[in-house]
């Protein structure tokens, strides 16, 4: 029995660090409806601050992680500034050209320095025995990077709800046009999506860096990796995004613990989420939580 | 004016012929060409491969090792997609390149034709076995992943205290990964006493316990990899927190982990921490952790270009020293026999590379030897273990016996 808990344990492990890395492409697209391709690269920028200001500034590893977030913050801010307001009422697609285009430049800017094509590994700073109970075993980082995804999801949840600038972001992602004629800030709007974003890209890659190690190749290949868990999320849920993350972490792992090596099959851990996204998608395009707009016409 | 004109276009012509010649009358530049990841995936091992290449070079030309001669290296990157290696190789070929240095194992596998057809000596970073399969031209530096997973499989066999020892393959989802797989189940089925429970394909895991959780299931009590550092990292983490990791070489009721050459190195040490302990691991060269000639040598050659010590003591920038100095070799030995040196030329001195013509490059276990029948340069392979944070050698060199025996 307890195989199967701790099935359970590491599937809910590694689908809340999904839900974290698919924050920001929920967080872009709720407010914005454009999805950020470039992700990847920023979850990669936000872990190689992190580890830069703990190993090479001698910050102290909590703290780093707290300024990766806010300098991430103030990075992805700027960039929306710079790159994607003059495109704000442009078509959506040329607004995602624009963010593989920017998928370019953070990778060519990051290829100059060492992160680029070495491998780096953040010091110990939790316990390196797990937590054990009933034959069931979970690290501190995986259990730190838990409680990460809840508390950013908890906070992100009652910022949309509750705040006045949440409640106006949701307003844009409605309709840009209705909240400008109510005095909403569009670009302001724009900006503190890209902004929270970044914040949340920095945590995941903060935790994922902490799990598997600093390769750029690998960090930034969770920008696509948790694209089933948006799109089966329903893209502008954030309890969408927890949902799927933990749905895909569970398949994965029963997927790996019982179908993998028996009856002739390989490699349906990697191949299930993708037939489960098929197939909910055929019955739900939506997505589980997104919005079913109908139009008028 | 107009005599004013001429004097000027006169001299800006004689610089540049003053330019464009050589250093020494008689001087020759041989050109070679290196295709590899320098940026993109299995970057960080194409990155101190590249500076191993490049300083090596320089070192022969700058300690006039080929006399008054010089190499010149191109080298690119290709971001590990054979498309761009394939465009370099043909700018390569127009620059008139008598050597070429390749490196992933697709693209040397999709560039094998045009290899044959141009008849070009071509040394990859790949040491895929299926890179020689109709191939004449195509040299691998050392033993190939086939031999590093059948000599640790071997090693299995010879250590193993029990029942016959269940093992499974832990590959990197590509032609790279899944090269040596059919030999290791060939050698099996050839009379090597394990059995391969499972071959095991990663992802981009960020958890394997379910996968551990099965094997151990299925009383799996080695894992033989063949990948990059990362996946393997990322398993040894997993594998540690669940207590699977074995103490000593085959401890009962655990895993002991082992892998191929690109898997090993201080970069596993740096990403698996104290995971690492005792994983086991085999390749054909000497490493700084244990200090000798060539790795005085190669720590000598990294200080001298300013290298970090990251790259100074990375078993990839001791790959690309090693195959700079073959080619260097090749070239040293044809201009020694008075030979014009050609693409065709230096095909034969690397043929003609064994026996009492063996090149010893001190980087390696073993001597280099090429023949008509053996493109395969070092046959020997070390076994080294992580002890306290440092790969330590176990045993002496050995070849595999089964590698011959499947042929």
């Amino acid at each position: 029995m307890s195989y199967f808990f701790q099935l359970v344990v590491s599937g809910i492990v590694v689908g809340s660090i999904y839900a974290l890395s698919a924050l920001g492409f929920v967080l872009i697209y709720k407010s914005s409806r454009v999805l950020n391709l470039a992700h990847g690269q920023i979850i990669a920028t936000g872990a190689f601050i992190s580890y830069g200001l703990t190993v090479w500034a001698n910050v102290p590893i909590y703290i780093s992680f707290l300024l990766s977030m806010i300098i991430t913050f103030f990075l992805a801010m700027s960039v929306e500034k710079i790159f994607l307001r003059r495109l704000i009422g442009e078509p959506i697609i040329s607004v995602i050209m624009v963010t593989i285009g920017l998928m370019s430049i953070i990778d060519g800017l990051i290829y100059l320095t060492p992160f680029g094509s070495e491998n780096f590994s953040f010091p110990p700073f939790l316990p390196q025995q797990p937590i054990t109970y009933a034959g069931v075993s979970i690290s501190y980082t995986q259990l730190m990077g838990v409680i990460i995804t809840f508390v950013l999801i908890g906070v992100f949840s009652w910022f949309f709800k509750k705040s006045t600038v949440g409640i106006s972001m949701r307003a844009v992602s409605d309709d840009q046009l209705a909240s400008m004629s109510i005095g909403v800030s569009v670009p302001r709007v724009f900006g503190l999506a890209w902004a929270t974003a970044g914040l949340s890209a920095a945590a995941a890659g903060s935790v994922i860096g902490n799990i598997t190690g600093l390769n750029f190749d690998t960090l930034h290949a969770f920008g696509i990796i948790v694209f089933p868990v948006v799109i089966l999320g329903g893209l502008d849920s954030l309890l969408g995004a927890v949902v799927a993350g933990i749905i895909m972490g569970l398949i994965q792992q029963f997927a790996s613990g019982y179908l993998d090596g028996n009856w002739g099959l390989y490699g349906t851990a990697q191949v299930l989420p993708y037939i489960l996204l098929l197939v909910l998608l055929l019955l739900k395009p939506h997505g589980l939580f997104g919005t079913h707009e109908i139009e008028r016409v | 004016m107009k005599t004013y004109k001429i004097s000027i276009w006169l001299l800006v012509s004689l610089i540049a012929f003053m330019l464009a010649m050589p250093a020494s009358s008689g001087a020759k530049v041989y050109k070679l060409g290196l295709s590899l990841a320098i940026t993109g995936p299995t970057s960080d091992a194409g990155n101190p491969y590249a500076k191993g290449v490049e300083d090596y070079f320089r070192y022969v030309n700058d300690m006039k090792l080929l006399g008054n001669d010089t190499i010149d290296c191109t080298i690119r990157d290709d971001k590990y997609e054979t498309a761009i290696t394939k465009r370099n190789f043909e700018e390569y070929l127009d620059m008139g390149i008598v050597f070429y240095l390749n490196y992933s194992t697709g693209s040397t596998l999709g560039l094998k034709r045009d290899f044959e057809e141009v008849k070009m000596p071509v040394i990859p970073a790949s040491f895929h076995a299926g890179n020689l399969e109709d191939s004449n031209y195509i040299f691998l530096p050392i033993a190939s992943y086939s031999a590093q997973a059948i000599g640790l499989a071997e090693y299995v066999v010879k250590n193993h205290k029990g029942k016959t020892p269940k093992v499974a393959l832990f590959v990197h989802p590509s032609a790279f990964g899944r090269g040596p797989v059919e030999d290791v189940q060939k050698a099996v089925a050839a009379g090597l006493g394990m059995e391969i429970v499972e071959v095991v394909e990663h992802g981009k895991d960020l958890d394997n316990t379910a996968m551990l959780q099965r094997l151990k299931s299925k009383d799996v009590q080695y894992v033989i990899s063949q990948t990059v550092q990362s996946p393997v990292a990322v398993m040894l983490k997993d594998a540690s927190r669940l207590g699977l990791v074995a103490k000593t070489f085959g401890e009962k009721g655990k895993i002991t982990f082992m892998g191929c050459h690109y898997t090993g190195g201080n970069d596993l040490v740096a990403l698996a921490g104290d995971a690492a302990e005792n994983y086991y691991w085999t390749t054909s060269y000497i490493i700084t952790s244990e200090p000798g000639v060539g790795t005085d040598a190669q720590l000598a050659l990294a200080k001298r270009y300013g290298r970090d010590d990251k790259f100074a003591n990375s078993h990839n920038y001791a790959n690309g020293v090693m195959v700079a100095q073959v080619a260097a070799e090749a070239i040293k030995r044809a201009k020694t026999r008075g030979k014009e040196i050609t693409k065709e030329v230096l095909y034969e001195e690397l043929l003609a590379m064994n026996g009492m013509n063996a090149f010893y490059p001190v980087t390696t276990v073993g001597p280099v030897t090429f023949s008509k029948d053996d493109h395969q340069g070092v046959d020997t392979l070390q076994l080294y273990a992580v002890e306290n944070g440092q790969f330590k050698s176990v045993g002496m060199p050995f070849i595999p016996e089964y590698t011959g025996k499947i042929k």
